[in-house]
């Protein structure tokens, strides 16, 4: 299926895990879906589900959370 | 973090458009391909219109919010937390379906109480906005009713309406 | 301990040398109590080996990720500096005086300007094999170590640089966008005035090429273990795909071959055993087995599975048994490659003496630790004693003493060891150095100044935005004009401007500048990422009165320009999101005071054992005030009982020595035959109540150090307690000592190991018993050379040097009999021509069939265990391991800590082990508790939680939610309990928020509303 639909993501990223990792993907370049929306966290626990869904309502159609 | 794909998925949004993965700080190419993985994935469900969802949401955001869901999710944490840090394995098979059961009767309730924000309705109205079971509707009311979040706004005729009273 | 000369005045500096993760924690540890260090490295960023694993056991931790957050505080504390490509010449002087002479190389790339951008590595013409790889993949003359180092500079390689090899070139400096080339630099020399030096140069891998039957360096596929972990990290030469070097295709079947250069005297190897080998290759097996999508088959080949650490036999059993990991009993002679497809034959004899053939597409050499000559070179230059062995000569008392006074060792360097225990000696490293310049703590770190705060809670935002093309790494993909002149328009900004470069000097001023000429009260930089660089901005913007927190970072080179490189023009528009998303945070922010709880600077040390006694001599030597708590009348401890050290010194005088140290020094009140009762309050301000000899007392203290020790079992096996023969650890050498006669009239003694231990029921290795037994049967032979001395055991695991033991009860003829775990020695007891004896019958694996022995004792090396631990781990809000030991804060790099603030472990208590590693481990924990009692008051990174007492209805999910002990339920008159943040504990992770039920905890600077602000400016469609 060709894609020309492009969805606009939220996503939730630990401070000394996923986030490093999303640092370390730029350092090494790698490329990937330029319309991600990230917010750092200092732990994947402190995102509460009512962010996941405050994320739907304000206009992003999916919401990742790394840990 | 289930109990909101579960919502989602209740509310007909699809769980997939909440994603939860595991990436370390080595992982930099794992974390470009799990965002090219889930983007792609998302991409093929389309755009999401939160308008279209408003009451849905409304109701996913009501049943998060209740103070059951709200005890439970806080042991499922504890739970989880344990099992990460301890490597203890929790059996809680039984636990989790109480979750979902909980779960779906929040949503239910959450979402009459959504529909009743539009005024006093009848049963057979708040079935109609909620696309619930009549049967249900009635079931969940009295429960709703006696936790002091709904009362009886009189009668139409010999229909009783129904009135929100929580804020 | 150090005998101090109080009259002089002595240096309150300290030279680490060697930048590996035991140098790094020495010197944190050292900057933290007060002391100046210079970090001496010789290569071009500190890390060492640790940087270079790819995951690290039992843990399967992340080698990378928990690494770089000590190395990035290591790199910008203010008392620390960083000394890259230097080498000590000489050090003269005395203990508390010295003077070191530094060389530095040059690096040929400006410290100050480079912006770590990699254009010049990336126009550099010559390709390097890369030594950081393993030799494995190339990389360029003009480098960076790896994609984390610390400091992040490039430096060119002068060896192999084209310019400096005939004259032209000078790519790099053309293309250089910071102007960071020097090609001029020259050697300087240093002199730098320290009281002590500390020693953790590590050590080098061993290089296989002298086992010519091996053919490594021929075969393509035969690789060492270091080569292995190169291969299996991400960032690694095949980017984390696990291949073969010769044609690139995934293995089938990989082979480990153990004690390669180690546990061997032929070769140009060496005797000792490495230690770590055992435990890397079960890691590197089940990890290869995880990245194998296709059923990877993996064979350990080894003498004796030495897998003696803190849930080090967990991890075996499990690879054993869930992972399907093979191991085969057999030490391999030679590799045959097959020419036509570079697969590898071994040929091999198993227990039974079957030979057998089996093909490998890859084999690994699990090879051992050394010294290096450089290394060598450099402990002559420093005047410091090295072994045969050519490690660093220390005693088992005092494990991290060098020959030379005032010189401290740690790490590999003084034996091979595992990072744990590296990390535990560096920070004993760095107390023993603390102990000897207590005078002059605090004489030479500095401690910054700050304008006072404006106050900007009232007032409306006024955010200034600044966007950093950082040279072409932003600029050349994100369009930084436009995102400059969007951000102009959104709300609450006053202020916008670009910068080629935000991070650097001179634009720190202009920062300062706008902040005051244009009354900006928040501040964001759209740049690179806040785990780097938020720091530096934080501290720009509080040097312009701001505080610190009305910042926030908008990442757009990490986490944009660099990664959608193709699509410029999404890629700005993804920046206009990210600098929303921040403007809309940064508007809501608000100030927050890092917050001082006051502390009382006396220790609280429970246990009167050898751990107890050293941590409590260290810290009263380094001037605190210490309680020491033992339950029994005396101190000592197990230590009274054990006669040698496995280095041979003599233990009994050692005690006696420490006990009356102890007892009489001014700075440590012994409370004997004294019971803690209970334990409250929280770091800097502990309440502990005590029973001392039936008097009950309240005793106040900042921090607490567990020394608790451990027991050994009384079994209800092999006759002991029915027997009078049958004896456990120092029982047989008591009774020989009380009546030589009986000694005299015995014929054959025998050991059994492994006595509860590795069992279903005790899944662990009580680490000390080989060695411990082995030394007894030496020992007997020496007193009666025709006695028989017979050990059985399940795998011989004399550790370390500990292996030269091994050696030598074998040369004087101790028999060792292995047998399996299903297959236990059983006794009987028998007349023998009218005397009694023992008659143990033991499988015999070369026979293959039973033997019976007849002895006159039994000696069994029962397992220590925990006991009544719960209690104390109850008091202090500290966890137990399966096992009933306390579990530290992080197995691999906070061994003493724990995730609890203030409350550290030393010892038995923590895992079994021999005396010298328990008194590295309480100087360890001393050196811990010190960084805390330095200063007056506990400073707090304020970003914890924060309850709503009215919205509280103290269910206490929260309490029971943390991992740290950080937040309590405490009790409110007329309200029942509500919960409250023990700000000194919190981490700031948010768990008891998102746990809360009534959503009455926020945390601060990431308070629900910023988020959520946050989130809203980002969803917004343009």
């Amino acid at each position: 299926m060709s894609q020309t639909f492009e969805p606009k993501i939220l996503a939730f990223l630990c401070n000394w895990c996923a986030y490093a990792g999303a640092d370390l993907a730029g350092v090494s370049r790698f490329q990937y879906p330029s319309t991600i929306r990230v917010i750092r966290t200092m732990c994947s626990g402190r995102v509460d589900p009512s962010h996941v869904v405050e994320g739907l309502k304000s206009g992003f159609d999916g919401v990742f959370v790394f840990g | 973090m289930h109990v909101v794909s579960q919502l989602l998925e209740l509310a007909g949004i699809g769980r997939d458009r909440m994603q939860l993965r595991w990436v370390s700080a080595a992982e930099g190419q794992l974390f470009a391909d799990f965002v090219k993985e889930l983007s792609s994935l998302i991409g093929e469900k389309g755009g999401f219109d939160p308008n279209e969802y408003q009451l849905k949401l409304a109701a996913v955001e009501g049943a998060l919010n209740s103070p059951r869901l709200r005890w439970l999710l806080g042991m499922d944490r504890q739970l989880t937390e344990r099992e990460n840090v301890y490597h203890q394995k929790v059996d809680d098979k039984l636990y989790k379906e109480l979750l979902e059961r909980a779960t779906e009767e929040e949503y239910q309730k959450s979402l009459i109480l959504e529909v009743l924000r539009d005024g006093p309705q009848s049963v057979r109205e708040i079935a109609e906005k909620s696309g619930l079971q009549i049967y249900a509707v009635s079931q969940l009311l009295s429960e709703i009713e006696k936790a002091g979040l709904v009362d009886l706004h009189g009668y139409e005729g010999t229909t009783p309406k129904f009135i929100r009273l929580a804020a | 301990m150090n005998e101090k000369k109080a009259s002089q005045p002595v240096t309150g500096a300290v030279m680490v040398v060697g930048g590996g993760i035991a140098g790094v924690q020495s010197a944190l540890d050292l900057a933290e109590s007060g002391y100046f260090v210079y970090l001496v490295e010789n290569s071009s960023a500190i890390g060492g080996v640790m940087a270079q694993l790819d995951k690290t056991f039992p843990t399967n931790d992340c080698s990378m990720c928990i690494l770089s957050p000590k190395l990035v505080e290591g790199g910008r504390h203010l008392n620390v500096q960083l000394m890259t490509l230097c080498e000590v010449e000489s050090l003269e002087g005395e203990a508390g005086n010295f003077t070191v002479t530094v060389k530095e190389n040059p690096r040929y790339i400006s410290m100050d300007k480079c912006i770590a951008c990699g254009v010049c590595a990336e126009k550099c013409p010559k390709k390097v094999e890369d030594s950081f790889d393993e030799r494995l993949g190339p990389r360029k003359a003009a480098y960076v170590k790896y994609p984390q180092a610390v400091p992040l500079k490039y430096a060119i390689d002068a060896d192999n640089c084209i310019y400096f090899k005939n004259g032209k070139c000078r790519a790099c400096e053309k293309f250089c966008p910071a102007d960071a080339v020097e090609f001029d630099q020259k050697p300087q020399t240093h002199t730098l005035q320290v009281g002590s030096v500390i020693l953790a140069p590590g050590f080098k891998a061993f290089s296989p090429e002298v086992y010519d039957t091996y053919g490594f360096g021929k075969y393509p596929n035969v690789i060492t273990s270091m080569q292995f972990e190169r291969i299996l990290s991400a960032s690694g030469p095949y980017e984390g795909h696990l291949v073969r070097p010769s044609d690139k295709t995934e293995p089938k079947k990989i082979a480990w071959l153990q004690c390669v250069g180690s546990r061997d005297i032929h070769h140009g190897a060496h005797g000792y055993c490495s230690g770590v080998c055992c435990m890397y290759a079960i890691k590197e097996a089940v990890i290869a087995k995880e990245h194998s999508k296709e059923g990877l088959d993996t064979a350990i080949f080894f003498m004796d599975m030495r897998t003696y650490g803190k849930d080090f036999e967990r991890y075996y059993n499990r690879a054993k048994e869930e992972t399907g990991v093979r191991f085969i009993r057999s030490r391999i002679h030679s590799i045959v490659n097959d020419p036509h497809t570079d697969d590898l034959i071994l040929e091999y004899v198993d227990e039974s003496g079957q030979i057998s053939s089996e093909v490998f597409n890859m084999v690994v050499l699990s090879i051992g630790l050394e010294i290096s000559d450089e290394m060598k070179n450099m402990a002559e230059k420093i005047g410091v004693k090295l072994d045969l062995d050519g490690f660093a000569e220390t005693s088992a008392f005092q494990p991290v003493s060098t020959s030379r006074d005032g010189v401290y060792v740690c790490g590999a360097f003084s034996g091979p060891k595992d990072i744990p225990y590296s990390v535990m000696e560096a920070s004993a490293a760095s107390a023993a150095s603390a102990a000897l310049l207590s005078t002059a703590r605090g004489s030479l770190t500095q401690e910054k100044t700050y304008p006072a705060e404006e106050d900007v809670e009232k007032e409306e935002p006024r955010v200034g935005v600044f966007v950093c093309h950082c040279g072409i790494n932003i600029g050349s993909v994100v369009d930084v004009p436009s995102v400059k002149d969007y951000a102009r328009n959104l709300p609450n900004v006053a202020f916008v401007e670009e910068n080629l470069f935000t991070c650097s000097q001179d634009t720190q001023q202009v920062i300062r500048d706008a902040i005051r000429e244009h009354r900006l009260n928040r501040v964001v930089v759209a740049a690179c990422t806040p785990r780097t660089h938020e720091p530096l901005f934080q501290e720009t913007i509080r040097e312009a009165g701001l505080n610190r927190y009305l910042f926030e970072l908008a990442n757009i080179r990490d986490q944009d320009s660099w990664v959608h490189q193709a699509e410029p023009e999404k890629a700005t528009a993804k920046a206009k999101d990210l600098v929303r998303m921040a403007v809309a945070k940064v508007a809501l922010l608000e100030p927050i005071e890092r917050l001082r709880v006051d502390l009382n600077q006396d220790g609280l040390v429970i246990g009167g054992g050898v751990a107890g006694m050293s941590a409590a001599l260290n810290l009263a030597d380094q001037g605190f005030k210490i309680y020491l708590v033992e339950e029994k009348s005396e101190l000592g401890g197990h230590a009274l009982k054990v006669q040698k050290s496995c280095k041979g010194e003599e233990v009994p005088a050692f005690v006696k020595g420490m006990v009356e140290r102890v007892e009489n020094h001014a700075n440590i009140e012994v409370l004997k035959g004294t019971r803690v009762n209970d334990v409250s309050g929280f770091v800097g301000q502990f309440k502990t109540s005590v029973q001392s000899n039936g008097t009950p007392r309240e005793l106040d203290h900042g921090v607490a150090i567990i020394a608790t020790g451990a027991h050994s079992l009384k079994p209800d096996l092999y006759l002991y307690g029915q027997n009078d023969r049958v004896t456990r650890w120092h029982e047989l050498e008591e009774k020989f000592d009380e009546d030589p006669g009986k000694l005299e009239e015995a014929e054959a003694v025998a050991f059994i190991q492994c006595v509860g231990s590795r069992e279903p029921e005790r899944p662990y290795c009580s680490k000390i018993c080989c060695t411990a037994s082995v030394q007894q049967a030496l020992e007997l032979k020496t007193r009666k050379p025709d006695l028989d001395v017979y050990i059985l055991y399940r795998d011989m695991r004399t550790y370390g040097a500990r292996e030269d033991l091994y050696k030598k009860a074998r040369e004087q003829g101790v028999l060792f009999i292995r047998f399996a775990q299903d297959e236990k020695p059983q006794l009987e007891a028998v007349k023998e021509g009218g005397r009694e004896k023992l008659q143990i019958t033991v499988k015999d694996h070369i026979l293959g069939r039973p033997i019976k022995i007849n002895v006159d004792y039994l000696n069994l090396a029962t397992a220590l265990i925990p006991r009544g631990q719960e209690e104390m781990a109850k008091f202090f809000k500290v966890p137990l391991n399966n096992d009933g030991f306390f579990l530290e804060a992080h197995m691999k790099l906070r061994p003493v800590d724990f995730a609890t603030d203030g409350v550290f472990i030393a010892g038995l208590a923590h895992y079994p082990k021999p005396l010298e590693e328990s008194i590295a481990q309480a100087q360890a924990a001393a050196a811990r508790a010190a960084s805390v009692l330095a200063k007056p008051y506990v400073e707090v990174e304020p970003v914890v939680s924060l309850v709503d007492q009215d919205l509280c209805i103290g269910c206490g999910l929260c309490e029971a939610s943390c991992p740290f002990g950080a937040i309590r339920l405490h009790k409110v008159t007329g309200r029942g309990y509500r919960a409250e943040t023990i700000a000194a504990s919190c981490k700031g992770c948010g768990v008891c928020a998102a746990a809360c039920p009534k959503k009455a905890i926020d945390m601060m600077h990431f308070r629900d509303r910023q988020i959520c602000a946050a989130i809203r400016a980002g969803g917004a469609r343009q």
